[in-house]
Order: C-alpha cells, then sequence, then structure tokens
C-alpha cells in the first residue's frame, strides 16, 4: 500500500490515451433490447480478445490486486476508466460479465487462498477463464440457504449431485462458482460449502432455457456424479455462507461496476424517440410519463452514489444499505418498462419487421421484472432493510435452528403443522 | 441528511437544530400560530444571526456561505428546519435576498438587503407570472405610466407574508416579466390570512388594487426578468424540497418507532411483512429524496449547466413522494393518526402543502420537458 498510487487526473489522462489509440467507438444504432444478456459464441469470442487487450494494457481488473493481475488500484479509478470509456466498445460478456468481475471476483479475493487465486485471477481478468454462478435451484431461490444440490466426500474427493438455475451465461462459461450442502444434520446456513466447478467437467450438463423474449441469457445445469478435489474448495468447508454474504451484497451492487457510469442530464432520449415516432410528442401524457422517467432515472443515478459514499464513510459496517440500489432499480425498472409502452401506444406492441421501436419496446417491456426478481426479489431487499438498516424486528422463523435433513421433512406436513 | 459536512458547517447545523430547540420546539408549533408580529421578529433576528438569511449572497455585499457552497448549507439548514415543522419566510426571503443581490439598484441593496440579512426585516416573494412558475400563485399585470407603473392583480400561497415588510413582486409586463420591490405597506396593497391545510404556517392572499410604483422600485432590467426568476424559483424549490426532506425523515422514524412498540397479534407489528415491506419501500423513498435534493443544491451553488432542471427533478420527485411517505406513515400509525394530539396530522398537513409550494410535481415535469428542449 506504500507504493506509489496513480492519481486520478493521471489516469484519467492515461486511460484516455489508451481508450483513444485503442478502442473502437461504438456505434450509435447499438441499442441492445433493455435487459437482453444473449450473446453469440462469436461476441463472446470477441470479447475475449478485446479482454485480453485490456490485461495487457493494465485496463483488466484496475481495483483488482497486483499480485493477481489486477492493476492495484481503487473503485474510483474504476469509475474514471468506464466514464473515459462510455461510447467506446469494451468487452461484453452479457449480464454474466458484471457477475464475474463484481460478485464472483470479489467474494473469491475475499475468501481464497494465495494459490486458488494466483490460478484463477489472472486468468479471469485476461478473459481465459470465463466464471458464471452455479446457485439458484428449481426448489430455491430466495431462500437460498435451502439449497439441495449434495456434495459428498468420497476417497479424499468431493462429488456432487443435483440441479442448478437462472445460471445467466453458464453457456458461455468455463467455471462455476457452485454451492452444495456438506452437511445435512446441521441447521441450513451451516452446512454449505462453494466449489470451483469446469463446465466441462465429466458429468456436468449445462442447458440452455429460451427465455419469454425468444432469446437465451441463462441456463439450467444437471450435476451427475461431478468429482472435485480440495484445491476446488472456495472459502471453508461448511462456511459457505459466510462467502455468499459477501456475494449478496456486491451482487446488490455494493460493487462498484453496477451503477449507471454516467449522470443522466438528457431526457429519456429512448422514450423521446419512442414519443416523436408515435406522434405524440406534444401530448401532455406522454409528456408526463417521459418526464416521471427522467426524473426516476435521475434520482436512482444519485441513490447510487449516496449508497457508495455511504459504505465507503460509514463508521460502521452496514452493508445492508447496498439493498437501496436494488430495491430502487426493482422498483422502478418495471415501472420504466410500462412507461415505455404506454407512450408508444400500438407502435409498441405491433411492428413491421424491420421497426426496432415495436421490438426494442416488446422486449424491454417482457424483461422488465428482471430487476424485480433476478439476483434476489423486491421483497428479499425489503425484508433486509427492513429488518437490518431500520431495525424492525424479524419474522418467526420455522427451519433456522434444525437440522436440514428435519425441514424437508417438516415442510411436507406444513398444512397440519400451522397453528 | 447524513452527508460529511465541513467543520464550519456543523458549527451552523449544531447552533441552528439548538436554536430551534429553544425556540420553537414542536409543542410551540402545535400552541403558537406564528402570527404574532413581534414575536416573529424576534425569532427572524436571532435567526439572521446565525446567517440564516446571508447563505445565498456574495460576500461583497455582506453576505456568505460557510463552505464555498451557499446553496448547500442553506439546503442543510432548510432540512433542520423541516424537521421541527419551522414557521417563517426562511425560503422567501433567501430568494428575495438573492433577487437582491444579482440585480438590486444601490438604495435596493444598502436599504433592503441588509435589512434581510440582519433579520430586521423579511420579504414575502409574490409570484405573479405565471409563465415562469406555473399556476401556482397568481397573476400581476404591471402597466406602464408616465412615471412608472401600476401593479393589479393577485398572488396567494405566500408564506408568512403577513409578517413580511417588503414585497418583491414578479408580474407580467406588456414584453415580458417585471420584478419590483415594494413596501408591504404601500396604498393599494391588501394583505388577507387564508385559512390552510397546513396549520403549521400562516398563508396569505396579496392583491395589487393599481398600485402606483415608480421606476426606481423595478429590479433588474424592465421587461427581462424571466432568467433570474428562474432561477428565483429553483432556489425556492430547493429549500422546499430539503424542508420536506426534513419533514418527510422525522415523520418516518415516528412511525418506525411506533411499528416496533406497537403490539398485535403477540408481535410487534414492524414484524409483519406487510407493514415492514411499506416501511421499507417509503425508506426508499426517503433516501432518493435526500440523494436527489443534495444534487439538485449543488448544482444549484455552483452555477452547474444543469441548475434549474435539476431543481424541478428534486421539486417533482420530493414533492410526490413526500405526500406518499406522509400516506404510508398514516397507514402505519392506524387510528392514533386520526387524533389531533398525535403530530402525524401536522406532517401530512406539511408535506401535502409543500408539494404544491412553487409548483406542483405535474408542473415541474412539464417544465422539465420544456428545459431539455422538447
Amino acid at each position: 500500500m506504500t507504493k506509489h498510487m496513480v492519481d486520478l487526473d493521471e489516469f484519467r489522462g492515461e486511460a484516455r490515451t489508451w481508450i483513444r489509440a485503442n478502442l473502437e467507438r461504438r456505434p450509435q444504432s447499438d441499442a441492445r433490447a433493455a435487459g437482453s444478456d444473449d450473446r453469440t459464441p462469436e461476441e463472446i469470442a470477441e470479447s475475449r480478445v478485446l479482454q485480453r487487450k485490456f490485461f495487457e494494457a493494465g485496463f483488466a481488473g484496475i481495483s483488482y490486486p497486483a499480485e493477481y493481475g489486477g492493476r492495484g488500484l481503487t473503485p474510483a479509478h474504476e469509475q474514471v476508466f468506464r466514464e473515459e470509456a462510455a461510447g467506446y466498445i469494451t468487452p461484453d460478456f452479457g449480464g454474466a460479465g458484471h457477475v464475474m468481475f463484481t460478485a464472483i471476483g470479489r467474494s473469491l479475493l475475499a475468501h481464497c487462498t494465495p494459490e486458488f487465486l494466483r490460478r484463477h485471477i489472472p486468468k479471469m481478468l485476461a478473459g481465459e477463464e470465463l466464471w458464471c454462478q452455479f446457485y439458484s435451484e428449481p426448489d430455491a431461490g430466495s431462500d437460498l440457504a435451502g439449497i439441495r444440490t449434495r456434495a459428498g466426500r468420497e476417497n479424499d474427493r468431493w462429488v456432487l449431485n443435483g440441479a442448478k438455475i437462472w445460471s445467466t451465461g453458464a453457456h458461455h462459461a468455463d467455471y462455476a462458482m457452485c454451492l452444495a450442502r456438506t452437511n445435512w444434520d446441521v441447521p441450513k446456513h451451516v452446512g454449505l460449502t462453494w466449489f470451483a466447478v469446469p463446465t466441462n467437467a465429466p458429468g456436468v450438463l449445462v442447458r440452455p432455457i429460451k427465455q419469454i423474449t425468444g432469446s437465451t441469457g441463462f441456463c439450467e445445469e444437471f450435476l451427475d456424479n461431478v468429482v472435485l478435489t480440495d484445491d476446488d474448495v472456495i472459502g471453508e468447508v461448511d462456511q459457505g455462507w459466510t462467502v455468499a454474504q459477501t456475494m449478496l451484497v456486491y451482487e446488490r451492487g455494493a460493487g462498484s461496476s453496477g451503477s449507471a457510469p454516467i449522470e443522466p442530464r438528457i431526457l429519456a432520449s429512448d422514450l423521446v424517440a419512442a414519443a416523436r415516432q408515435a406522434g405524440r410528442a406534444d401530448d401532455p401524457v406522454a409528456r408526463q410519463a417521459i418526464a416521471r422517467a427522467h426524473v426516476n432515472d435521475y434520482a436512482q443515478y444519485h441513490l447510487g452514489k449516496r449508497i457508495s459514499a455511504l459504505l465507503r464513510t460509514s463508521s460502521k459496517p452496514q452493508p445492508a444499505i447496498a439493498a437501496y440500489g436494488k430495491l430502487a432499480s426493482g422498483t422502478l425498472g418495471p415501472i420504466r418498462a410500462r412507461l415505455a409502452v404506454e407512450i408508444a401506444g400500438p407502435l409498441g406492441l405491433l411492428w413491421r419487421e424491420d421497426d426496432e421501436l415495436g421490438a426494442a419496446t416488446s422486449a424491454g417491456y417482457l424483461n422488465g421484472r428482471v430487476s424485480s426478481i433476478a439476483a434476489g426479489t423486491n421483497e428479499m431487499q425489503r425484508n433486509g432493510i427492513g429488518e437490518r438498516v431500520l431495525g424492525l424486528p424479524r419474522e418467526p422463523s420455522f427451519d433456522s435452528t434444525k437440522p436440514f435433513s428435519q425441514v424437508v421433512r417438516d415442510a411436507r406436513n406444513w398444512s397440519h403443522r400451522v397453528g | 441528511m447524513d452527508r460529511d459536512v465541513t467543520q464550519d458547517q456543523r458549527y451552523l447545523l449544531d447552533a441552528s437544530a439548538r436554536f430551534i430547540e429553544q425556540t420553537y420546539p414542536l409543542e410551540r408549533v402545535r400552541e403558537k400560530p406564528f402570527r404574532d408580529a413581534d414575536w416573529a421578529a424576534d425569532y427572524r433576528r436571532r435567526a439572521a444571526e446565525l446567517g440564516w438569511f446571508s447563505m445565498l449572497v456574495p460576500d461583497e455585499f455582506g453576505g456568505g456561505s460557510v463552505s464555498g457552497n451557499g446553496a448547500v448549507d442553506a439546503t442543510l439548514v432548510a432540512y433542520l428546519r423541516g424537521g421541527m415543522l419551522q414557521p417563517g419566510a426562511f425560503v422567501a426571503t433567501n430568494v428575495v435576498a438573492h433577487a437582491l443581490s444579482v440585480a438590486g439598484n444601490e438604495e435596493q441593496r444598502e436599504k433592503v438587503l441588509a435589512a434581510l440579512m440582519s433579520g430586521e426585516q423579511s420579504a414575502a416573494w409574490a409570484v405573479g407570472a405565471p409563465a415562469v412558475h406555473g399556476p401556482v400563485g397568481g397573476t400581476v399585470q404591471a402597466k406602464a405610466t408616465g412615471s412608472g407603473y401600476e401593479l393589479t392583480g393577485s398572488t396567494s400561497f405566500m408564506v408568512d407574508a403577513d409578517t413580511a415588510s417588503w414585497l418583491l413582486v414578479t408580474a407580467e409586463v406588456e414584453d415580458g416579466v417585471s420584478q419590483f420591490l415594494l413596501p408591504a405597506g404601500l396604498p393599494g396593497v391588501s394583505v388577507t390570512s387564508l385559512e390552510s391545510l397546513d396549520i403549521t404556517r400562516a398563508f396569505t392572499e396579496v392583491r395589487f388594487d393599481r398600485v402606483q410604483v415608480s421606476a426606481s422600485d423595478v429590479v433588474g432590467e424592465p421587461g427581462r426578468a424571466a432568467e433570474p426568476a428562474a432561477r428565483q424559483l429553483a432556489i425556492g424549490c430547493v429549500l422546499t424540497a430539503a424542508e420536506s426532506v426534513g419533514a418527510m425523515d422525522h415523520d418516518f422514524s415516528m412511525a418506525v418507532q411506533y411499528a416496533k412498540d406497537r403490539i398485535a397479534f403477540g408481535r410487534p407489528i414492524g414484524s409483519f411483512q406487510a407493514i415492514k415491506h411499506l416501511l421499507a419501500d417509503t425508506s426508499l423513498l426517503l433516501e432518493m429524496s435526500k440523494a436527489v435534493t443534495l444534487s439538485a443544491a449543488e448544482n444549484l451553488g455552483t452555477d452547474d449547466g444543469y441548475a434549474l432542471e435539476s431543481a424541478s427533478i428534486a421539486k417533482a420527485f420530493v414533492g410526490e413522494h413526500g405526500v406518499d411517505l406522509a400516506q404510508n406513515c398514516f397507514q402505519v400509525f392506524g387510528g392514533i393518526g386520526f387524533t389531533w394530539e398525535h403530530n402525524q396530522h401536522l406532517y401530512l398537513r406539511r408535506l401535502t402543502t409543500d408539494a404544491a409550494l412553487y409548483g406542483d410535481p405535474a408542473w415541474h415535469r412539464e417544465r422539465l420537458c420544456r428545459l431539455s428542449g422538447l
């Protein structure tokens, strides 16, 4: 830490020079359907090449430790780079990219051995190892600690069996950070362990899921006697919940890459374009809707800045306030998607094949609830804020103190046990 | 507002909080209508000693901020005031002081501006040009006469203007907007007290019946006041939003405490998700309100190119969600919220009125479209 830390202005100059000399401008018409994580194998391959270029120039993992291939600078430097790179083509791994460099990367840094980190982090930053999460299951989403994938011990090896789902970008990933149950005879939070699973290991089946928009951003996976070693354990055996806590904080946006990089000062340009095309630029109803969206965009951006500042300066650690950012996007995202449909009117619902507005509005509408469900539902954020920020009493719990095997049995007879 | 403050800002805020606590705590807000002129003058003078009316006036005219950004200083004070539902023409006096420092002639600056900053006198802003401030307020027309102007019309929605010594009138003229500074007692000016939803402040209507003013009463260039008045409006919006955020914060913490204390079905009601989730959503609105208001204050004080827009954004957001917050807290309080004795209704009244002051949310959304070239 005593090393010379390049100051922000100096770094901005360096970044700007490199970006202008090495990156291509993003074409104006490159507007993807909102929330779409769909990337072709070719796009992923191109992004890997570009990521390598960033890595070699010292612009990958700007706030990652230098001993693992990062630059060893601060989140503020990362933000400076993002500001400078806005408008240029940068590596784009879809939703998986954000998860990889925040939730996954940060959790690994916080909980893994130096050997593990030396083995994986440089490759991750260089685009050689793309990571995803094996996290939710068909029977466990919000109740993450209730997962049922089993990791059993057999002759100094671990053997994994189970099913995972909603894994963003798993079909492009090389590794997955996978949560499994290693002890069924203890309460649910204390029998969990994380593993690094190579997606091409024997017994791993990754199956892309076709979404309501027709595109494919996430997958389901089946683990059938997948064999791993102790080297693949992330953190401590049976202490997986500690790692999960770190991960959830980053997933909710405490990680720096999540918020909009630039203060929104231009009136919701997508909605203005829609209103113009629909001939409603003078319609007071449409104008109110446009302004409402912009006011929310602006408020959401400044909320993000406020939360980052509070997390930085607060005397006591309070990771729960990261839930505000997630709840803001979870409540305002769906509203914005509906406003877009209202503004576009029929043009958002019916379109000729070559008309972008209709397709984009419809896709945005169908994806409108991504932010209120994915990576922690609004309800989970509300519990977090209510209990850990406002200090409201917890709900009674029916499962947190008994062995997990018993929880599963009791839940089957639930209707007889209530009251 | 949970924001990093400088040492000097901390002094200002601590002294202001003490002043409010000693002079006009909530119990007095309830019992004492702020209509006793002597009492109001005493409150004003003591507030002025803290610098409450100097923050938006540059050093060269005797004003000054403590942090270098007077709009942020004033916003932090307004937040404190709002929490304790303080009366007085704080917002309007600051608007008028700012307007005089920008465009007042020498006499107006020496005679009036100095008296406003020292708290000897107070001012109200009579907004009578709907082009500037929308339908809230009223309309005043200024007709050129041989030697000056004749003002006719009326404005309402003026906070504690019955004790004001000066009126800054923003009026329509043939070729634009003009502003005039006149003593409240001028012949033809009549001030009428109004009943109001908000009982923590006094509201008045001011009528102008062929009021004769001279050319030297004009503030700035005749016919060219639309631009400075727009900036005055932005100040009014940001400070009003800040007072609202203070009120929101106080009302909300009362509701959270109640949810922890009140027992039903064998549990504190705050343990039920129906209540817990409502409060979580409400606290998100509060946090976002703080964020937009502080951002707008920063922009205002730095003469940022987005100052007018972000003032309208703050007013639209806080206006709408301040009312949401008061309604949600009311729901958490249940029956007790209907009682005169409980403070909840004072906050509901205040926040609902604040939402309309200086333009309601819908008007500011439309204004934002216009400012943005749509």
